[in-house]
C-alpha cells in the first residue's frame, strides 16, 4: 500500500483552467491553446458502450494500468485521491491525484495534488446521436517541466500523443476486451536501421494489458 | 519456422524466424496450407510503401489450419480449415457495425503513423507495413491471426486448397469493384488492368449482369485470360490502338456504363518496360497511376460509373473533374470490406460458377519466393499468379 505523497516539487499548484466541453451554448468550442507552462491535449472518441459502463471503466482507477501506457500501479489511498506510478528503464515517477468531480455515468475531473506530475484532467462521457454509442471526450494538462520531460522519457511519447493513444486504447479495450498488438510476434533480423525505426514509429512503448489485473 | 522476409527494397530472404505465439484473446495460430503472393506485395518489393522495417515477413493471402485459439475466441477449434481475410476487423467498432469492415478502429496498433501520413487510419492489414499495423505476414508456415472471431472463413466442404484461396483478397476485392459499378442487366462494363484483380472484376460483372465486359490490358497471357471468361479485349499497346476509340467504336459512341480502373494494384509494373533510376520510376508511378483514372472518366457514359479497386495512395494531379461533373458520374472505391463478400463468393464457388484456381501459372516453394518475386515483378515466364505451399521442399512444389 503506498502512502500519500506529502511534497509537491514542482511548486505551482495546477489549477483546473478548462473543460473538455466541446460545444458550449450552441457554439463549438477550440481547444484550449498552449500557454504558460501549460500544454494541453483534447481528443474524443465514438465507443459502442453505454456511458454508464465507460464511466465505471474510467473511475476503476486501479485498472488504468490495463489501458493506460507505462502506468505500473495506481493504488486508491482514498474516497477521492490516489497514487499514480510510471515505471521504465530504472526512471520512476509518481504523483498522488484527486478527484474534483464526479458526475456518475457522465463525467469526471482530477488533478494531481502532491509528487512529480502537475497534470489535470476531465473526461465526458455523452451519448452520440444517432444511436451511434457514446461520444467520449477527454481533455488533459500538463505542467510542463520535469513532468512533460519524464514523462516523455519513460512513455516514449510527448505528453498530447499519449493522451490520444490512451483513449485510443480506452475504446479499443471497451468494445473488444483487447487492445491490438504486435510486441511479440516474429520477425527475421531488424538490423540497425530497423531496431532505429521501431523506435520511430513508436513500436518500442508496450501496449497495455488489456486482460491481466493490474 | 520458415517466413518470407522483407530485408529491403528489392531484398527478400527466406529465413528461419521463430514460430508465432498468442498475443491477445481473441487469436488464432493458423498452419499455413496455401498463401499467395499478391500484385501489391511487388509494391512492398520495389519499396514504394513506406514503413517496412528489415525483417518484415509478407503476405496477405493465406489460408490453413487452425493450431490453436486464445481463450475468447469461440467458434473455431484446433483443426478447422480457415480462408482468413487480408483485413483485419475487431467486428464491434462502429465502423464494423455497419459492415465497413475494412474501415475498423481497433485493429491497427500504429494507426498514429497512418494519421501523421492520411489524416485517418484504417484497419490492420497482414504483411503490409508498418503504417498499417505492422503485422506478421502469411507467407510463411505458420500465422498469428488477431480477432479470429470475426475474420477466418470456415471451409466445411472438401474443396481444395486453390479453389478456395482467393477468397482471402483478389476475389472479394474484384467482387466488390464489380459491386461498385452498379451494373444493371445487360449493362456494357469496361475494366483496366487484367490482372488478378481485374480477372475477378470481369467474373464478377459477368455474375452481376453485365451484357457485354470489355477488358483492357496488353500482355497477352492475361487478355487470353479474359477472353476466356467472355471479355471482349483491348490490347493498348497495338500501335493502331486508341483506348477512348476502341470503348466509343463498342458502345455506339456513349461509353461504357461502367469503367473499373483496376489497375492501380499493379500499375508500376504494367508501366514500367526495363530499368529505370529508382527517382524515375517513383515519378512514373506518381504520373501514370491517375493515366488510368483519367482514362476511366473520360470514357464513361453521361450518369455512369467509375469504380475503383486499385489502390491509390497519395494526391492525384489533373484529373479531368470537369468531365466528371458535367455527365455526372458516380464515382465509387476503397478497400475491400472483405467479411461482406467472403461467405457469398465461397458458395458460388460451392456451387460451381466459378473455379478461381484457372488463375495460378506457378506453384513453388517458400525458398523459391524471393527469386519469383523477381520474375514476376520483371513480367518474365508468363505469370499470371504464384501460389506458395509453405510445405513443400524446393523441387517438388
Ligand atoms: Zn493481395
Ligand atoms: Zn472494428
Amino acid at each position: 500500500m503506498s502512502h500519500p505523497l506529502m511534497e509537491k516539487p514542482n511548486a505551482e499548484q495546477v489549477l483546473f483552467s478548462a473543460s473538455a466541453a466541446v460545444v458550449m451554448d450552441g457554439r463549438y468550442l477550440a481547444p484550449p491553446q498552449d500557454k504558460d507552462g501549460k500544454i494541453w491535449a483534447r481528443t474524443s472518441a465514438i465507443v459502442q458502450a453505454d456511458a454508464s459502463e465507460l464511466y465505471a471503466l474510467w473511475r476503476d482507477v486501479e485498472s488504468a494500468p490495463k489501458w493506460q501506457e507505462q502506468m505500473t500501479s495506481v493504488r486508491r489511498i482514498g474516497d477521492v485521491t490516489s497514487h499514480w506510478v510510471m515505471e521504465s528503464d530504472g526512471e520512476k515517477i509518481e504523483w498522488d491525484s484527486e478527484i474534483l468531480a464526479d458526475e456518475p455515468g457522465k463525467r469526471i475531473a482530477w488533478r494531481s495534488i502532491a509528487g512529480d506530475s502537475s497534470n489535470a484532467g476531465e473526461v465526458i462521457f455523452d451519448t452520440a446521436p444517432g444511436d451511434r454509442g457514446t461520444l467520449v471526450t477527454v481533455l488533459q494538462e500538463f505542467h510542463l517541466g520535469k513532468i512533460a520531460n519524464a514523462w516523455e522519457t519513460i512513455v516514449g511519447r510527448n505528453p498530447k500523443q499519449s493522451v490520444i493513444e490512451n483513449l485510443r486504447h480506452f475504446k479499443a479495450f471497451a468494445e473488444t476486451g483487447e487492445i491490438p498488438r504486435t510486441q511479440g510476434q516474429p520477425h527475421g533480423p531488424r538490423g540497425i536501421i530497423g531496431k532505429m525505426k521501431k523506435s520511430l514509429y513508436g513500436e518500442t512503448i508496450t501496449t497495455p494489458p488489456a486482460e491481466k489485473a493490474s | 519456422m520458415k517466413a518470407v522476409c522483407w530485408m529491403g527494397t528489392g531484398k527478400l530472404e527466406t529465413l528461419n524466424v521463430p514460430d508465432p505465439t498468442l498475443l491477445n484473446p481473441h487469436d488464432a495460430i493458423i498452419k499455413i496450407t496455401r498463401t499467395a503472393i499478391c500484385g501489391s506485395d511487388l509494391h512492398l518489393y520495389d519499396g514504394f510503401i513506406p514503413t517496412m522495417e528489415a525483417g518484415d515477413i509478407l503476405g496477405h493471402e493465406f489460408m490453413g489450419l487452425i493450431e490453436e485459439v486464445g481463450n475468447d475466441v469461440t467458434n473455431l477449434k484446433r483443426g478447422d480449415r480457415v480462408v482468413v481475410p487480408f483485413t483485419i476487423a475487431c467486428g464491434n467498432c462502429l465502423f464494423c457495425r455497419k459492415k465497413l469492415w475494412s474501415a475498423c478502429d481497433n485493429t491497427n496498433p500504429n494507426s498514429h503513423l497512418m494519421e501523421a501520413a492520411y489524416g485517418y487510419s484504417g484497419s490492420g492489414l497482414f504483411g503490409y507495413s508498418h503504417m498499417m499495423g505492422g503485422y506478421a505476414g502469411g507467407q510463411a508456415q505458420y500465422a498469428r491471426v488477431p480477432f479470429a472471431n470475426v475474420g477466418p472463413l470456415k471451409i466445411e466442404s472438401d474443396l481444395p486448397d486453390e479453389k478456395v484461396l482467393f477468397l482471402s483478397d483478389i476475389f472479394p476485392t474484384g467482387y466488390m469493384a464489380a459491386e461498385n459499378a452498379q451494373i444493371q442487366p445487360g449493362d456494357t462494363v469496361a475494366v483496366w488492368g487484367c490482372g488478378p484483380v481485374g480477372q475477378f472484376t470481369i467474373a464478377s460483372a459477368f455474375m452481376l449482369g453485365a451484357g457485354r465486359v470489355i477488358a483492357i490490358d496488353r500482355f497477352p497471357e492475361r487478355l487470353k485470360l479474359a477472353r476466356s471468361l467472355g471479355a471482349i479485349t483491348v490490347d493498348y499497346s497495338e500501335e493502331d490502338v486508341n483506348v477512348l476509340t476502341a470503348l466509343k467504336d463498342l458502345t455506339g459512341g456513349i461509353g461504357p456504363d461502367a469503367c473499373i480502373d483496376a489497375v492501380g494494384l499493379e500499375a508500376h509494373s504494367t508501366e514500367l518496360q526495363g530499368v529505370y533510376d529508382k527517382v524515375k520510376t517513383s515519378l512514373l508511378l506518381e504520373t501514370d497511376r491517375p493515366g488510368v483514372l483519367r482514362q476511366a472518366i473520360q470514357a464513361v457514359r453521361k450518369g455512369g460509373t467509375v469504380s475503383i479497386p486499385g489502390v491509390y495512395g497519395g494526391l492525384l494531379d489533373k484529373v479531368p473533374f470537369g468531365a466528371a461533373f458535367g455527365k455526372g458520374i458516380t464515382m465509387k472505391m476503397g478497400q475491400t470490406n472483405m467479411h461482406n463478400y467472403m461467405k457469398p463468393l465461397l458458395e458460388r464457388i460451392e456451387q460451381g460458377q466459378i473455379d478461381p484456381s484457372y488463375l495460378i501459372s506457378h506453384r513453388i516453394t517458400l525458398d523459391e519466393a524471393p527469386e519469383m518475386y523477381k520474375v514476376w515483378r520483371d513480367k518474365k515466364d508468363n505469370v499470371t499468379k504464384i501460389v506458395i505451399d509453405p510445405w513443400a521442399e524446393k523441387g517438388s512444389a
